[in-house]
């Protein structure tokens, strides 16, 4: 899922989360500048260390 | 004794941005289609409620400055977005309630309206939606 951020007081606190509620135009705020995309940092996967025998 | 509301400090979003340094004139106005529903033997027309038909009318000074009017506006021709007044900036409540329009259409947007030595202002009607009020 797509995170955006808020890159205008306009919208919001810049730097914050922006939450789209219903019916309003992402895309329209994307090319106007006042939010960003932010892409999700995926968790680390960490392999267990096998057993020592 | 008549009471009325001297709106100069109102908040208008469009699309969630906040406008309002932007507007000079805001109009909401609800509508709820008007169906005939005479029949024989009635005496007069008589009418129910049809669909929604609710209509936001905004006059913005026009500017093409980062995260402005036009930065906001450019991208929702031809699409629907929601709109929201409220009397003045003060905190939601039963006597400054928000009023909110989901899925408003904006059909088209000066992009020009110049005048010598005037301001460049605009015009801006949207259309349908569905309207809601809230008080906290």
């Amino acid at each position: 899922m797509t995170k955006y951020v808020i890159e205008s007081d306009k919208i919001g606190t810049v730097g914050e989360e922006f939450i789209p509620v219903e019916g309003i135009n992402v895309d329209a705020l994307l090319e106007g500048g006042f939010i960003s995309t932010a892409s999700e940092a995926k968790a680390h996967k960490v392999k267990p260390e096998a057993p020592k025998e | 004794m008549a009471t009325s509301t001297y709106l100069s400090n109102p908040l208008v979003t469009i699309n969630a941005v906040d406008l309002t340094d932007q507007c000079t004139a805001a109009t909401l106005t609800k509508t709820v289609e008007a169906l005939e529903s005479t029949a024989f033997g009635g005496v007069a027309r008589v009418y129910v409620g049809g669909l929604q038909a609710n209509e936001v009318t905004l006059t913005m000074y026009n500017s093409f400055a980062t995260t402005e009017t036009y930065a906001t506006l450019s991208g929702l021709v031809g699409t629907s977005t929601n709109i929201t007044i409220k009397p003045t900036s003060a905190a939601t409540s039963a006597t400054n309630p928000i009023f909110t329009i989901t899925g408003a259409y904006l059909e088209s947007l000066p992009i020009v309206n110049a005048s010598l030595g005037e301001l460049d202002t605009i015009d801006l009607t949207f259309q349908g939606g569905t309207y809601s009020v809230a008080i906290v």
